[in-house]
């Protein structure tokens, strides 16, 4: 009888222990098709090319890239400071790895949507709000911040900053990507770019 | 067969043979415990025996803090451990017709197996009749098919449907566990029968 008892007392303490616990790897996919597709469809969960180049220039630390290309394609050509998580393997692994700090903003992008659609619909599914596809992948980003050319006649202000703001991820991008593989993964790692080294020497 | 065989993509010889391990090691627990007699199952309805409450719940209770720890220590990913989906109302009505067949076969499809093995004539109409049933249900579902897949709810959580955080939920299903024992034990000194089992 006694060890019975004793039995439960440590059953009972070790749930007490688990109610204590933060667990949140177990979730399910528990939203429903009627409100989760009214949420993926609004204009907010989809950052343009042009907000991801500013938050990159801007070396801002509270978003995450998230690369859902394969390896290969990852290592040919990558946006500065993306992690590579491909699509199979974010998919069979707990999210909660890569997108459990609700303080950090992540941000899916594939070639172009498809993957990326995919990635926020499960995440959102399961409740990570704070994720956020990039519109048009990298297709989008080669065709806007790389190929950026101003034509007209005079630049406003606003224009300005803009076109400065793709340059410099444009300069970025370049310099990320025509590094040899082993120097790159050392540039992935160190994920610091230096903006006066960008800008030029007239300092 | 146990999560070790997709970690290391065990051939399917080794998945057999981790089946008849685990299978054997049931079989030798519940015999070993008593529960090839239908006693034991019958004492759970007239409260003078709650041994199979008890060994079964505390199973279910120990695997549930089991996994929710392997699960926070990351050695198990709960996302991948398969959900039974809801069916509303064939849970309802296949519970009552499971309990029927509990009462009145006095055993579980396991320990009928059980107790078939070691030579008792009743086990082995019960799991005759356990076979035609399954028999009658496949060959009648064409028939029965709307209401087996009525009031379909997917693999639904308890704790996530109440809103509850597994923790917290575990702790819940703990209390009302040695709550049930505790109470299970005063039933049992209240309907208590003289032991007859081993004299059988």
């Amino acid at each position: 009888m006694k060890i019975r008892k004793e039995f439960s007392a440590l059953l009972l303490l070790l749930s007490l222990i688990l109610a204590l616990l933060p667990l949140t790897a177990n979730r399910s996919f528990t939203a429903k098709p009627g409100k989760l597709l009214p949420e993926i469809l609004k204009e907010d969960v989809a950052v343009t090319v042009d907000q991801v180049a500013e938050l990159i220039v801007r070396e801002d630390n509270t978003f995450q890239l998230i690369d859902l290309r394969s390896t290969e394609e990852f290592r040919k050509q990558s946006i500065p400071g993306a992690v590579n998580i491909p699509y199979p393997e974010f998919i069979k692994k707990d999210p909660e790895t890569w997108l459990g700090n609700k303080n950090i903003r992540t941000i899916f992008y594939t070639t172009e949507d498809t993957d990326s659609d995919y990635a926020l619909v499960y995440a959102r599914g399961l409740g990570y709000d704070n994720s956020y596809v990039m519109e048009g992948g990298i297709t989008e980003w080669i065709a806007t911040v790389m190929e950026t050319k101003f034509t007209g006649e005079r630049i406003t202000a606003r224009e300005n900053a803009l076109f400065e703001t793709r340059r410099r991820a444009g300069e970025m991008f370049t310099e990320l990507n025509s590094l040899p593989d082993s120097l790159k993964t050392k540039f992935l790692e160190s994920k610091k770019f230096s903006a006066k080294k960008l800008d030029g020497g007239c300092e | 067969m146990t999560p070790l065989s997709s970690y290391f993509a065990f051939p399917e010889w080794l998945n057999m043979l981790t089946a008849l391990l685990i299978g054997t090691g049931f079989g030798f627990a519940l015999e070993q415990a008593g529960f090839s007699s239908s006693r034991k199952l019958a004492g759970m309805f007239y409260g003078y025996d709650a041994t199979v409450l008890k060994v079964f719940f505390t199973a279910a209770i120990v695997a549930l803090i089991g996994s929710q720890f392997l699960g926070y220590l990351g050695l198990l990913n709960l996302n991948q451990v398969y959900v039974n989906e809801f069916y509303v109302t064939a849970s309802i009505i296949g519970g009552v017709i499971m309990g029927a067949g509990f009462i009145m076969g006095g055993f579980c499809p396991g320990t009928g197996l059980c107790a078939m093995s070691i030579g008792k004539i009743d086990a082995m109409v019960f799991v005759a009749g356990g076979f035609a049933g399954a028999f009658l249900f496949t060959e009648s579902f064409p028939m029965i098919e709307g209401l087996a897949n009525a009031h379909y709810r997917g693999p639904v959580k308890i704790n996530e449907s109440l809103g509850l955080s597994p923790g917290l939920f575990t702790l819940l299903m703990v209390t009302a566990a040695v709550t049930m024992f505790w109470i299970a034990e005063l039933a049992e000194k209240k309907f208590a029968r003289p032991e007859i089992t081993n004299d059988l």
